[in-house]
């Protein structure tokens, strides 16, 4: 009993330090002019509730055309990570080759290095490609990434081998065996991908705030940005494009959920 | 099936992508003459002056027929690391908007450009003194930047605060050591309520006149009994609970956030803050006296420095110019509270006169600062040098490590920054 107690207590903490900061954005971003943002004691219930600070969002910033943008990185990125590290990930756990170690190795070693360090190398590089300040530009070096690689390394690794043995039997090629018999059992981390690569497209600021030049490029997570100006910080406004960014992540994590947490446990990452 | 779908548009979309990226040819026609399409990039000044910009834009446009400008204004954060990677890949603007701490490390590698040089104005006496000096720096000759509009520090105090504790808000103090002295008479009436809100940095040294960097530029030399001996004091105020303990895990936008949610009766801010302080908090309207920066006032400059690389120099210095003469200045000012950087600008009698709002005391008082307004901090500190620092002072302040020691530290570790830059 004492046991189950502490376990609860230990819940809510962990849930008011997680879920804190994002109810006191939603509350913010409901409150009137007329009431203070900033109370020595939090009060989260708004006093003069209104919905007047999201209807400024869309006045102050073209955020309809940000989204837009935004929605086609991370199209291309979630499309680009589903195509790509399927294949990668069935090569290096299912087909024999020389230099597969190596090949996994390789991608081990990319994890190691912070994306901050490689940011400039990378730039000069789209530059060069001619994709600066193009929204491809955004999302090409996303397109794969190597932890989404190793999850479908790992989730092809767990089917039996027996399956694949008996499908060469039955004169199945590569592809068919890769598209008919290995692709329907990994559906669950193929939803784990899709979730993890939608929501680094959607959140991430550094790298398309440096790629982008133009402001009518810009993606949200920058063009949000705009909210908080040089001589004047409206904190109502800017709660309210935090909550506007926040939606479609909400949106896409419940419709694929139920695939989600089978995927974390069909998967991937094993104690 | 569905896969295949995906791909082909992936490939589409790469194949459009690169069309679209083909046709932005330069033609370079002669450098010499005001024409062509040149980049402006500023920093956050959009939406809110988007109206004014293009007015600016147009004015120049119609003055010099057959240019084009295109304005690429960028947001707030992360502005030092696009400016950076704009550089490292050649790929910098025409004309940007850069204030002189941004502008040291580019002008160090030659890719502004010397604006004393030919330039269409004549720089000495189109701008003030102070301004002109911000874009001068040590171990470079010349000017690399176009003064724009200028800021300065005032101080904000809690007037409920002041008349709760025993203390006039009429009367505020005027140096840091009057600051010390009602801070001691605020927490002696009331022990709850803290007049100070934030721990020392390089400015504390600069306003008591201790050199903080070596004549060459190379050396941080600051670590004297004298600057130990501010720390001290503020330990001191720390320990006697002057101020609140979340100031040693705070900078100074923390200081003025204490301000608005009511915890401290003191904050500094530019002359512009106080409408903020009052939207965030519609209860504080009426309740923030506004005086004058504490001992000497600190001067921001932002400037419109001209790429090295550009190739319409002569187009990109003309609308340098054209941005920063009195005219454009003047009316930027009365929009917001900043202030023109040329000297013309003095006899704009919008910027003296107090109109009796709070927001107009404040505008005209930040005016009379800027006569006496200094840059307190050197630009060769950059952000991690000042991160360094506030780690130490911390130490220090909580009483950790000897104040000295702590200096010492600091300057050790930012002395090896500088030579690294």
């Amino acid at each position: 009993m004492k046991e189950k107690i502490l376990r609860y207590v230990l819940l809510v903490l962990v849930l008011i330090i997680t879920v804190g900061p994002f109810l006191w954005q939603l509350s913010t971003s409901l409150k009137g002019a007329g009431e203070d943002i900033y109370t020595s004691t939090p009060s989260f219930v708004p006093q003069q509730p209104t919905l007047n600070n999201y209807a400024r969002v869309a006045d102050a910033i073209p955020v309809w055309r940000y989204i837009g943008n935004s929605l086609l990185v991370a199209v291309l990125t979630v499309g680009g990570n589903l195509i790509f590290t399927t294949l990668a990930g069935y090569a290096i756990a299912r087909l024999k080759f020389r230099g597969r170690g190596i090949v996994l190795g390789l991608f081990l070693a990319t994890l190691v290095l912070p994306g901050e360090v490689t940011i400039i190398s990378q730039f000069v590089t789209i530059r060069d490609l001619g994709l600066a300040d193009t929204l491809l530009g955004v999302a090409l070096p996303t397109m794969i990434s190597a932890l989404n690689v190793l999850l479908m390394f790992n989730a092809f690794r767990a089917l039996p081998a027996d399956i694949d043995e008996a499908a060469i039997v039955d004169g199945a090629n590569a592809w068919q065996r890769l598209v008919r018999v290995a692709l329907p059992s990994v559906r669950g981390t193929l939803a784990v991908v899709a979730i993890f690569s939608f929501i680094a497209a959607w959140d991430d600021f550094l790298w398309p705030l440096i790629v982008l030049t133009s402001p009518d490029k810009f993606t949200l997570t920058v063009g949000l940005q705009y909210l908080s100006g040089t001589f004047t910080q409206d904190q109502r406004l800017i709660a309210a494009g935090t909550m506007i960014a926040f939606l479609p992540i909400a949106v896409l994590f419940s419709a694929l959920q139920r695939y989600f947490f089978k995927g974390v446990e069909e998967g991937g990452v094993k104690g | 099936m569905r896969i295949r779908h995906a791909s082909v548009a992936v490939l589409t979309a790469v194949a459009l992508g690169l069309a679209a990226c083909g046709g932005s040819g330069d033609d370079d026609s002669g450098s010499d003459e005001i024409t062509g399409t040149v980049t402006l990039q500023t920093w956050a000044l959009t939406p809110k002056f988007t109206d004014y910009l293009n007015e600016v834009i147009k004015g120049f446009e119609t003055k010099y027929p057959g240019t084009k400008v295109e304005l690429l204004d960028q947001p707030g954060d992360g502005y030092s690391d696009k400016v950076l990677s704009q550089a490292a890949s050649n790929t910098l603007p025409d004309v940007i908007n850069l204030p002189p701490d941004f502008a040291l490390p580019l002008a160090q590698q030659d890719l502004l450009v010397d604006v004393s040089k030919d330039a269409g104005v004549d720089v000495n006496a189109t701008y003030v003194a102070g301004s002109i000096d911000a874009y001068k720096f040590k171990g470079t000759d010349g000017v690399y930047g176009y003064p724009w509009y200028l800021n300065t520090d005032l101080d904000y105090w809690n007037k409920t605060k002041f008349a709760k504790c025993g203390l006039d808000a009429s009367k505020p103090p005027a140096t840091t050591q009057e600051l010390f002295a009602q801070a001691a008479i605020m927490h002696s009436k009331c022990p709850d309520e803290y007049l100070m809100s934030r721990k020392p940095t390089i400015i504390d040294f600069t306003l008591a006149g201790i050199p903080t960097l070596s004549d060459d530029g190379k050396k941080f030399v600051f670590n004297t009994d004298q600057a130990a001996g501010i720390v001290d004091q503020y330990r001191d105020a720390f320990k006697n609970g002057y101020m609140p303990p979340t100031v040693l895990n705070t900078d100074y936008q923390g200081n003025s956030k204490l301000f608005t949610q009511g915890k401290v009766a003191w904050t500094t801010g530019g002359a512009t803050s106080l409408a903020d302080f009052e939207k965030d908090n519609p209860s504080l309207k009426g309740q923030v006296a506004v005086s004058k920066a504490l001992d000497t006032p600190p001067l921001y400059v932002q400037g419109l420095s001209v790429s090295d690389k550009s190739k319409h120099k002569a187009t990109a210095r003309a609308l340098a110019e054209w941005v920063t003469n009195a005219d454009n200045q003047n009316k930027f000012g009365h929009l917001v509270n900043v202030f023109p950087s040329t000297t013309a600008s003095a006899s704009d009698a919008y910027f003296s006169k107090d109109d009796g709002t709070p927001v107009g005391q404040a505008r005209a008082l930040a005016f009379e600062e800027l006569k006496t307004a200094k840059s307190l901090q050197p630009y060769e500190v950059n952000t991690a040098m000042e991160t360094i620092l506030a780690q130490q002072i911390a130490l220090a302040v909580k009483g950790d490590v000897s104040s000295k020691q702590a200096l010492d530290d600091a300057v050790t570790k930012m002395n090896q920054m500088l030579a690294r830059q």
